[in-house]
């Protein structure tokens, strides 16, 4: 699939992770996109799975949608959270799955990762653990997980095809895959989408 | 696409208006950009 790609993958990767390295580090500045406990409730997640977690867990939380809206984990999940970033998706799994499950959280960013190590052990939680890795080339076994959330992940991803027969690859037959994204009802001109600034920006 | 990768059973949710508010509202309107979350199974 890498002949259909519109822009240079290794370019496009930096970007992003230039972009979610300054999220991880100051969540607060201004982006193009909401993050943290304000956008947590604009996308309807409950109030009792982030009112427990620390600023640190959901301050740079900046997904797009809800991966728990149509289907909540079940008790003892084996859980995969591509593109976890600051783990806040990961987290509210962890509570989802409790201490029977796993959750296998994976970034490439190191600001997010640091960031999402600290938060699980201020935690206390022994059910999470984060891996750097691509989303693309996920460090995950084949057939390991009940389920895969994502959440803002893969619209950054040139090679979606890549991410999507990654995904299917580290969940088990009858998994599933459970995530949240951006779709455009509007076809963005090709030329829109070789400019990487609009890919992040 | 998430059936041509291998999965099925898939359902699509509402649409959530990510961008509202935000500095990128503008190019997400242009686009009609919004957020779903979707659900697909790994066939048994």
């Amino acid at each position: 699939m890498t002949e259909d790609l519109l822009v240079d993958s290794g370019a496009l990767r930096a970007e992003v992770r230039e972009k979610y390295r300054q999220v991880a580090e100051a969540p607060d500045a201004s982006y193009h996109f909401h993050t943290g406990r304000s956008l947590a409730a604009r996308l309807a997640y409950e109030r009792s799975a982030v009112d427990g977690l620390p600023d640190s867990a959901v301050e740079s939380f900046a997904g797009v949608g809800n991966p728990f809206s149509l289907r909540s984990l079940e008790p003892g999940d084996c859980v995969v959270d591509v593109g976890s970033g600051a783990g806040f998706d990961s987290f509210v799994a962890s509570a989802q799955v409790g201490q029977a499950g796993r959750v296998v959280g994976v970034d490439m960013t190191a600001e997010m990762l640091e960031k999402s190590h600290k938060s699980a052990a201020s935690l206390g939680l022994e059910n999470v653990e984060f891996r750097e890795g691509l989303a693309e080339a996920l460090p995950v076994e084949d057939g390991w997980a009940d389920v895969v959330i994502s959440n803002g992940v893969i619209n950054l991803c040139p090679d979606k095809r890549a991410v999507l027969t990654e995904i299917h690859r580290v969940l088990r037959p009858g998994g599933v895959l459970q995530f949240a994204d951006i779709a455009n009802g509007r076809p963005v001109p090709e030329e829109a989408l070789r400019n990487i600034d609009l890919w992040t920006g | 696409m998430l059936e041509d990768s291998g999965f099925s059973e898939v359902v699509i949710g509402d649409d959530v208006d990510t961008f509202g508010g935000a500095t990128g509202e503008d190019k997400a309107r242009t686009y009609e950009v919004y957020g779903y979350a979707f659900l697909a199974r790994k066939p048994g």
